[in-house]
């Protein structure tokens, strides 16, 4: 029952992540809210899975995909900010510094 | 119990292939492929609690891992290009 209801937290956090996706209007603001939420979304899933399964084959196999996970996540969402800066498809506003701007950077 | 977490699941699928469709950046999409891999691997994890056999775990490592190099991959090519 406790594994089913992190595993059900963690489903709604993947959710929460969908409808971040759906909703935010910029590429950045869109990976922002699939990284973070999917990260911990996951890691819960994963652990509720592993409290609910016996054999220690299949728990060692998740432990491994949460590991990958919390490695991957965030070099993926730096790949993907870079390469949308880079494509200068974000609409600075006039108000906004960018920082990655300076003349010694 | 397991049907409602599938259901979620699904509904984060729907949000995700939503984006898919609808761009309109390259990079949008990537993020959305990305999702719905997160949301693969959730349902594997979900699948393997539901019927109480492991058998399907190890393929949530290998879509984790094929996720993450796809991501890096699309995103090492879009980059400098004018979306």
């Amino acid at each position: 029952m406790i594994a089913e209801l992190i595993v059900l937290g963690g489903a709604i956090l993947i959710l929460l992540a969908g409808i971040g996706v759906v909703r935010f209007d910029d590429a950045l603001a869109r990976m922002h809210a699939l990284t973070k939420a999917t990260t911990l979304g996951l890691l819960l899933v994963l652990l509720g899975a592993a409290i609910d399964l016996h054999d220690p084959n299949d728990i060692t196999s998740l432990i491994l995909a949460a590991a990958l996970q919390v490695l991957t996540s965030p070099v993926s969402a730096h790949l993907i900010g870079r390469a949308t800066y880079r494509a200068r498809s974000i609409d600075a506003r006039v108000d906004v510094v960018d920082e990655l701007d300076a003349p010694n950077a | 119990m397991t049907l409602a977490i599938l259901l979620v699941l699904l509904g984060a699928a729907g949000c995700f292939a939503y984006r898919l469709g609808r761009g309109p950046s390259l990079a949008d999409r990537i993020i959305a492929v990305d999702g719905l891999l997160v949301t693969g691997v959730a349902a594997i994890a979900t699948y393997a609690m539901r019927t109480g056999n492991g058998s399907f775990v190890p393929v949530a490592v290998i879509v984790s891992l094929v996720g993450f190099v796809s991501t890096a991959i699309v995103a090492r090519y879009i980059e400098g290009r004018d979306v």
